[in-house]
């Protein structure tokens, strides 16, 4: 069912960041429809490109077409689960890119749906900011499967007004002072996830049946002290500003920039714990027909030139560009778990729906 | 072509349309039920697993049996407000009847998100309920009970299902010939007695066709609870919608979805066949 995703996106406008973070924090079949761009004019290279809506746009997508002489055509997909069956569908036959965040990375290899990257192709990987080069999440059996791109958290939002200073720990949400007072995303994945960070457990992705017991305690526990639970960006806001939230567990950093909009003085916080992070990347299909253009496309998006309009103008936070980077308030990267594909998300769903089923 | 199978085909026309978007999709769901998920692969197969799962958990049966619970409460709770509005819109006499019942009916032309943010603004921290009962000196301030909790959930779902409730009676109520109401009077029998004995009776198949409306309404209903309910608003609704998308958990959401569908087709069957009896 769509009301969901109809309450989130109608209310108001949001940065162009919204589908994308919302089809990957709630994991929920977004609306948008596939549309494929083709321009109208003839070329000799061909590129197929299936990503986010936000990662092809006219400001690196028009130079590069008019660079390499080629005709671009571009599926959007809507939900993580669309963009999968749209691989799977074709086995990557119908597509030479994607971009997958890293929690899909599993089930893609798995699938033999992305091929290993050459990161020589990629002269442009050098710019890769620090936190983005190697990253473990993105290996497989020692090869790369991954160019970062766009990144964003799902950090800890709260009110300045009720803090005398930014709180160091997600403790806070578990702070009986707070109860009444504190509003959490309802997602099961991203929930567990947390929960197991707060903790301090080994491998959040990868939990064990006694973590799990443990988790789902430390969830009820939370539970006994919220306001509600929220489901959307607008959502969140809403609730957040209309019914003297002191913080909250947040879908994304444009929550704060919807807060201030309704008067909170509203300001987000990477506690002690980490925070949730997501990566989404690059990657060369499987069943790719021209590699070579997939990869100077990969290189392209790779130029610091995108990663300032990235960061600028689209509010996501880049992998190459720090200048663009510190100047939007996107220091953390270094902080964030990135997510990845967890142990059993069936059961994650079990305990997310013990939890809210307790008293 | 004869009449007869012109006839024939005409009523294989009308009929493949519920036929295929409702009979088959349901089919399709109880079939499903029976399968099986396997790394992430629907798998079919005859395994009773899914529902044997629905009863193992205690948290799935405990929220279906809460969801019950809700549902006929808020179906009493409409029966309660709705019942008395129709039989005072029924007395009225003249245009303004036919008026205050379109008013009534008009929420049903509203989407329905619009509706549950409109009671949510009305019964949150700075809505309209608790600006009025500061202002009255009722309250000293604003008050957060009235809203993200079981409470909230019963006034918005009752508010909302009103229309399903109103318009059944009304129509039974109108339906009563005035005759009857007049020889009651003709026989002594006063307002009390002839509500009681004649109206009442007469009007009990559309208070149980409301009362079944807006509790089969409500079954199905997992956005209002989880929207004005707070950490408590979990029904199961919302067990079911959370064992498709990432989950991919879809035959145990077709077996819950048709442990819910049996649940209240046997309640309509029931309402069905008390009314039949009573006749």
């Amino acid at each position: 069912m769509s009301e969901q995703e109809n309450m989130g996106g109608a209310r108001r406008a949001m940065p162009t960041a919204i589908s994308r973070r919302h089809a990957l924090a709630t994991g929920a079949a977004a609306l948008s429809a596939p549309f494929i761009a083709r321009p109208a004019f003839a070329a000799s290279r061909n590129l197929r490109i299936l990503c986010w809506e936000g990662y092809a746009e006219p400001e690196w997508l028009d130079p590069f077409k008019e660079e390499f002489d080629a005709d671009v055509s571009i599926s959007y997909a809507g939900s993580v689960d669309e963009m999968f069956a749209k691989m799977q569908g074709s086995q990557g036959a119908d597509f030479d890119l994607i971009s997958v965040d890293t929690s899909g990375f599993d089930r893609y290899i798995g699938a033999g749906l992305i091929a290993p990257l050459d990161l020589a192709k990629i002269p442009n990987s050098a710019n890769l900011s620090p936190a983005f080069q190697d990253l473990p999440v993105l290996m497989r059996d020692g090869k790369q499967y991954g160019i970062p791109f766009a990144w964003g958290s799902l950090p800890l939002v709260y009110d300045k007004a009720q803090f005398d200073a930014a709180p160091e720990s997600w403790e806070v949400m578990w702070d009986p002072a707070n109860a009444g007072k504190l509003i959490a995303l309802d997602d099961a994945n991203n929930s567990v996830t947390l929960a197991a960070m707060v903790l301090g457990l080994d491998d959040p992705f990868n939990l064990t049946d006694a973590q799990f017991d443990m988790v789902k305690e430390k969830l009820i526990a939370q539970k006994r002290l919220l306001l509600t639970y929220f489901a959307g960006f607008d959502e969140g806001v809403n609730i957040f500003a209309n019914s003297g939230v002191k913080a909250m567990f947040s879908m994304g950093e444009p929550q704060v920039a919807g807060l201030r909009d309704l008067g909170v003085d509203a300001a987000m916080a990477i506690p002690s714990e980490g925070a949730i992070g997501w990566l989404d990347c690059w990657e060369v299909s499987a069943g790719a027909e021209d590699v070579d253009l997939a990869y100077a496309w990969v290189n392209a998006c790779l130029s610091k030139e995108v990663g300032t309009i990235l960061s600028d103008d689209k509010s996501y936070g880049n992998a190459v560009n720090e200048e663009a980077n510190t100047r939007n308030g996107f220091t953390y990267a270094d902080q964030l778990v990135f997510l990845e594909a967890p142990e059993d998300f069936d059961k994650r769903v079990t305990v997310w729906n013990e939890v809210k089923a307790a008293l | 072509m004869t009449s007869r199978t012109s006839r024939l085909l005409l009523f294989a026309l009308a009929a493949s349309v519920p036929l295929l978007l409702v009979v088959l999709p349901i089919g399709n769901f109880f079939v499903m039920s029976f399968w099986r998920v396997s790394d992430n692969v629907i798998v079919p197969d005859a395994t009773l697993a899914n529902y044997a799962g629905f009863l193992e958990n205690d948290a799935y049966w405990r929220t279906f049996l809460f969801t019950i619970g809700l549902c006929a409460a808020v179906a009493g709770i409409g029966i309660a407000i709705g019942y008395p509005v129709s039989y005072f819109i029924w007395r009225l006499r003249g245009r303004i009847k036919y008026l205050l019942l379109l008013l009534l009916i008009l929420p049903l032309f509203m989407s329905y998100i619009v509706k549950i943010y409109t009671m949510r603004s009305i019964l949150g921290l700075n809505g309209f309920l608790n600006k009025f009962l500061v202002f009255t000196g009722i309250l000293d301030q604003p008050s957060t009970l009235f809203l993200y909790n079981r409470t909230a959930i019963l006034i918005t779902m009752a508010t909302i299902l009103l229309p399903f409730v109103i318009l059944p009676i009304f129509l039974t109520l109108e339906r009563i010939p005035k005759s009857l109401t007049q020889a009651s009077a003709d026989l002594g029998a006063g307002a009390g007695t002839t509500f009681w004995r004649v109206v009442l009776p007469l009007s009990l198949p559309g208070t149980a066709a409301g009362a079944l409306f807006t509790f089969v309404l409500a079954l199905g209903d997992y956005i209002t609870p989880q929207m004005v309910g707070g950490p408590n608003g979990f029904t199961f609704g919302r067990v079911i919608w959370s064992q498709f998308g990432l989950a991919y958990n879809w035959p145990f959401g077709a077996a819950l979805a048709v442990i819910m569908f049996l649940f209240a087709l046997a309640v309509i069957g029931l309402a069905a066949f008390m009314a039949a009896r009573q006749r």
